[in-house]
């Protein structure tokens, strides 16, 4: 039984968790799971993961302390998740944590609609007015469980005026069994607020995810989201930021490094409503053996939205005649005075480069991985948490297979 | 030929030019010094006509004519040249097609026929020696790709084709090194003469050693604070602006 | 103070400015009754006095046509023209056979002069043979003799059917296949005349190759079909220039172009597109939905230049199929919308040999309330070894009521490639004009001269002639603010 018919035997089996979102789950089941036939799927297809079956519900497992600290990158404060339940909530001073308190959130297509349906849990972060947290905060998504499993999150971060925040998200499956996750995100951030989420997305092979993230700024506020995707089977990230606000600054930085049979999809979107605003966008990939990238881009600003300036750069290396890389990097403007670019590249490492430090005795093997790293080097600096800094490099170079002392 | 008096500006809330009054008369070079942020390259905006900054009050007339009231081409056609401190880049025009549309606007305006190609070209043979330029530069596109040097020197030639009446060389020798700056200030020099005027607005005294100043005035926080002549420039030099700049901001507050 | 608003002022004049080809000219025509039907295909074929193999063709298009939808997923607007109201065959009556052009009707001769085409003139002075497309079919064609000597087949495409069918039935719809889309499909049905070239394996084509296309008579549809064959070895350029009256509905035009650039040959194809745009509040204008594709052999290169000025809504993308090894594609366009006009344009790069290239230059500049999109694809397959891409696309906005958009897609599939693509949307410079304006330039000639600056990658592209043509277009599409 594919996933679609589980979920109609869960909503016919469970009616009163129908209720939660009614109107969501009939626009899920009229769309259906989006095919390649849908422009924003036009590269992406979850045939092969919706085909499986899996568990909807999951209960009653346990974990232990020693496989939440190998998982745990081990920054700060926690919050743990263990199979879509809320395992340990944190008390931090200024900053309310609670379990998912949104019964109505928001969707807009066939996967938010099925998250708004049926997600039950997540957490809920307020960060009070002129509150400044400098220890990051960890979040944690656990799952361990006898069979696939399919999970989803509805999360939400509230950060007060003039408050700040650094989150970092981490998903780890801790079986073989298949895990499909999607999750959903919705960001609010007031005047002058100031975020750094950051995403740790090492997976192992049995995990396929689905990220819907939604940032929604005022004025003078700042957002900068940091996707590191490592691996996994599969991997859809939606990434979008509304700035309602004047003087805002929106930033999303990418690395993907993917390699065997891994699949990796960054959609972005940034709209910009209001004047003098800033985004900037970079995304570097890295593919290698038979992996599968996607990159699709978009900066949209909107009539009367003056005085923005938005950069969008994607560059992508592929290292196999078998991987591939597909990029749609797009640009709407409905005003004039801006200034908004992107440019995208595909190609290889520089010839001249790997030569000149092969005459200065570096061999070719580690004078490839040393200027695959500095490649990606640029985006991974945008992380401002130096022990997650220095634990991304870690995981960068181990998956590289690099070992740099430099 | 110039006469600027209470000229006040300032960008949106910001005042920027807080009551500048200078005679300006045929023949004669003033030089405008002052510290960075004075307002120096302000007065020279205002005289070309940017709209980047607004006037408030006073007034800047040119031979009689309210400088004010015309758009920046226009006070152009009337002989008035800026070098800009910073040139901007025209991709995809060349030096002589820029210059040669300059020259027929102007032509134009005073109800002359167009220049004819050949009278362009030799006039152009003739600057381009005085100012030691090499050939080929004529085709490049307008400041693409010019090293600050040559931005300059390209400022300088357009003065010598155009033949203002007033020249305001804003910061024209900053970014330049020492060969440039002669070269610059000679080109400067030989264009100079009874009927043309030329304000020099710089930071500091080395212009001066090679274009030799009839008065020096000294701006501070929009306003002249102090003028002489030749020699006040290296006193300048010897001493820095604090001496003044104090003595003004006990006069006018800070 | 002086006045800050002239900027704007300028503007506004751009809105007013008239479209300057909307004459009609008087001549007598040979039109069918509108609609669409089998048994219109069969009129059009049999009117054209076609072979069987033919009319199959089209009746094969033209029940695949039925069957397709009318696409919607360019960034543009624009009421679905009702087929049934179009007349898809209208012909100038002519008397006899023309031996030569001096035999001209003295109408349509007149219609020429107020184009600036005139024949003789270019005859004598740049050597260009020029054929005329009136609404739907060829009426004159220059040079043919001259050109017979050196073995170059240049006419219109029926007589090509008659004369050359062997060359038409081996190559055309192989580029543009009749089911390639819903345009193509149409016009597979119904064309009724366009040009046809091909050049002998070896020989460099003397003298540019011209085709003006104009749409005449009211409520036709144009639907001309274009096929270029450039044997192993030979060389080609080929320019095409189209005008429309002024009329108050908006006119169907529809046309197909297939290039074939056999081994080591190379096309040079340019457009000046200036069809009617419709006035300033958008009512009437061409529909210009024109497919345009060219497939590359070994060593072979095909170069698209288009300046496009005209139409009320374009779609159109003119493509490489890079086939050979070492093949070339190119493709640059300078877009202008103005007033209400929408374009959703751009290339596709289809690389499939090795080392393949490919360039594309792509400069839109939108004033008024119009809008404009780039839409490429630049996809390399497996097999294109070493191949690259650079693409360039930048857009110039003048004033805050139009749009600019840009929808690359970018496919790679081996690790030997390089693919480049930038993309820029910025206002037109302020501290560029004010710089002119110190130097005496005036706003409106500053624009000018900026714009055609930013334009002149493209317009080096275009033969001599044409680039002045060119200049001039850009000049009145944007009149008020470019002198």
């Amino acid at each position: 039984m594919g996933l679609l018919e589980g979920i109609k035997k869960y909503s016919q089996e469970n009616p009163a968790i129908n209720t939660q979102n009614k109107e969501a789950f009939s626009m899920f089941l009229e769309l259906g799971f989006p095919t390649k036939n849908d422009e924003e799927w036009k590269y992406t297809s979850l045939k092969k993961i919706i085909s499986k079956e899996y568990k909807i519900e999951n209960k009653g497992e346990k974990i232990n302390e020693n496989e939440i600290t190998e998982s745990s990158l081990g920054l700060g404060e926690k919050i743990i998740f263990l199979n879509g339940e809320l395992l340990r909530n944190p008390e931090i001073s200024g900053v309310t944590v609670t379990k998912k308190t949104n019964n109505n959130p928001k969707y807009h297509d066939a996967i938010t609609a099925l998250n708004a349906a049926y997600a039950k849990n997540g957490y809920n972060i307020v960060v009070k007015k002129n509150t400044q947290i400098t220890e990051p905060l960890e979040i944690l998504f656990l799952t361990k469980n006898a069979s696939n499993n399919f999970i989803q999150y509805n999360n939400s971060i509230l950060l007060q005026e003039n408050s700040s925040i650094k989150i970092l998200e981490n998903i780890k499956n801790l079986t073989q069994n298949l895990c499909f996750t999607n999750t959903k995100t919705e960001i609010k951030i007031n005047n002058g607020g100031v975020l750094e989420l950051n995403k740790i997305q090492d997976y192992s092979d049995s995990q396929f995810l689905i990220d819907n993230t939604n940032i929604v700024q005022d004025s003078k506020s700042c957002s900068t989201i940091n996707t590191m995707l490592l691996g996994g089977a599969f991997t859809r990230n939606n990434l979008s930021f509304i700035q309602n606000g004047a003087h805002c600054e929106s930033n999303m930085n990418g690395i993907t490094v993917l390699n065997n049979n891994e699949f990796g999809d960054h959609h972005t979107y940034i709209d910009h409503k209001n004047e003098k605003c800033e985004s900037n966008e970079m995304y570097k990939g890295v593919y290698a053996g038979k992996s599968n990238g996607v990159f699709n881009g978009k900066i949209m600003v909107r009539p009367d939205a003056q005085k923005i300036n938005a950069f969008q750069a994607n560059n992508n290396l592929l290292l196999s005649d078998d991987c591939s890389i597909n990029s749609k990097p797009q640009l709407e403007i409905y005003a004039d005075d801006v200034k908004c670019s992107h440019g995208c590249t595909i190609g290889q490492l520089d010839e001249k480069a790997l030569f000149y430090m092969r005459t200065r005795g570096i061999s070719e093997k580690d004078a490839r991985q040393i200027l695959t790293f500095a490649f990606v080097a640029e985006a991974l600096e945008k992380i401002t948490v130096p022990s997650l800094y220095e634990k991304s490099k870690a995981l960068i170079e181990a998956k590289l297979n690099v070992s740099l002392s430099i | 030929m110039l006469k600027i008096e209470n000229l006040n500006a300032g960008v949106e809330e910001t005042k920027i030019l807080n009551g500048i009054n200078l005679t300006v008369k045929p023949g004669e070079v003033h030089a405008i010094m002052g510290p960075n942020g004075s307002g120096k390259s302000t007065l020279s905006s205002v005289i070309a006509g940017s709209d980047d900054y607004e006037v408030t009050s006073g007034s800047v007339s040119f031979y009689g004519d309210d400088l004010l009231s015309l758009d920046p081409d226009e006070r152009a056609h009337k002989g008035v040249f800026l070098s800009f401190q910073y040139p901007v880049e025209i991709p995809g025009i060349s030096v002589s097609n820029f210059i040669k549309a300059a020259i027929t606007e102007k032509r134009k305006k005073i109800g002359l026929k167009p220049i004819s190609a050949k009278e362009l070209l030799s006039k152009m043979r003739e600057k381009m020696a005085l100012l030691n330029i090499k050939p080929g530069y004529l085709s490049r596109n307008m400041n693409e790709g010019f090293s600050g040097g040559e931005k300059k020197r390209n400022e300088i030639f357009q003065m010598a084709m155009l033949e203002p009446k007033l020249s305001i060389l804003d910061e024209t020798d900053s970014g330049l090194d020492i060969d440039a700056l002669k070269t610059v200030a000679a080109g400067v020099n030989k264009l100079k003469n009874e009927e043309n005027a030329t304000i020099i607005i710089t930071h500091y005294q080395r212009l001066l050693d090679y274009i030799i100043p009839d008065f020096v005035h000294v701006l501070h926080n929009g306003r002249i604070i102090k003028s002489g002549g030749k020699e006040l420039a290296k006193e300048l030099e010897l001493n820095g602006y604090d001496w003044i700049t104090k003595e003004a901001d006990k006069k006018w507050g800070c | 103070m002086r006045e800050k608003n002239s900027e704007d002022e300028l503007l506004e004049q751009v809105t007013s400015t008239e479209y300057k080809y909307g004459f009609t000219t008087k001549i007598a025509s040979d039109t069918i009754a509108k609609g669409l039907s089998e048994d219109v295909v069969r009129l059009i074929s049999k009117k054209k006095e076609e072979p069987q193999w033919m009319l199959d063709y089209r009746l094969k298009a033209y029940h695949a046509w039925l069957e397709m939808e009318e696409p919607d997923w360019a960034n543009v607007n624009y009421p679905k023209p009702d087929y049934q109201e179009i007349i898809y065959y209208s012909a100038p009556k002519q008397k006899k056979k023309l031996n030569s052009l001096d035999d001209l009707d003295p109408e349509l001769k007149k219609t020429f002069d107020k184009l600036g085409i005139s024949i003789n003139e270019q005859k004598r002075l740049s050597g260009v043979a020029v054929d005329i497309v009136m609404d739907s079919v060829s009426v004159a064609t220059s040079f043919k003799s001259k050109l017979a000597e050196l073995g170059i087949i240049f006419c219109s495409i029926s007589e090509a059917i008659k004369e050359h069918t062997e060359l038409v039935k081996k190559y055309l719809g192989t580029v543009v296949p009749a089911r390639d889309n819903f345009f193509s499909a149409l016009n597979a049905a119904v064309f009724s005349d366009g040009s046809f070239c091909y050049i002998p394996k070896g020989s460099k084509c003397p003298m540019e190759l011209s085709t003006y296309f104009r749409i005449n008579e009211a409520g036709t549809g144009q639907f001309e079909r274009t096929l270029l064959i450039a044997d192993e070895g030979s060389y080609v350029s080929y320019l095409e220039g189209c005008t429309a009256p002024q009329r108050d509905e908006n006119q169907l035009h529809a046309a197909v172009v297939e290039l074939i650039a056999l081994d080591n040959a190379e096309i040079k194809y340019s457009t000046v597109q200036n069809w009617y745009p419709g006035d300033k509040d958008g009512k009437g204008g061409v529909f210009n939905f024109v497919t345009k594709r060219g497939v590359c052999y070994k060593n072979s290169k095909i170069s698209w230049t288009q300046v496009e000025t005209g139409s009320a809504v374009t779609w159109k993308y003119p493509s490489c199929i890079l086939k050979g090894d070492n093949s070339v594609g190119e493709f640059f366009s300078v877009a202008v919308t103005n007033n209400l006009q929408q374009a959703d344009t751009g290339t596709k790069m289809i690389h499939l040999g090795k080392n393949s290239k490919s360039t594309i230059i792509a400069k839109g500049i939108c004033a008024g309330k119009s809008n404009g999109s780039y839409r490429g694809l630049v996809q390399i397959s497996k097999g294109a070894k070493n191949s690259r891409n650079f693409s360039q696309c930048d857009s110039l906005l003048m004033g805050d009521k139009c749009g600019s958009h840009t929808f690359p897609y970018i496919e790679v599939k081996n690790s030997s490639s390089k693919v480049e693509h930038e993309a820029t949307t910025s206002k037109i410079g302020e501290d560029q004009i004010f710089y002119c304006n110190q130097r005496g330039i005036g706003t409106e000639e500053a624009i000018a001269m900026i714009v055609n600056g930013y334009c002149k990658d493209v317009l080096s592209q275009l033969p001599m002639e044409f680039a002045v043509e060119a200049q001039k277009l850009l000049e009145i599409s944007l009149e008020g603010s470019v002198g």
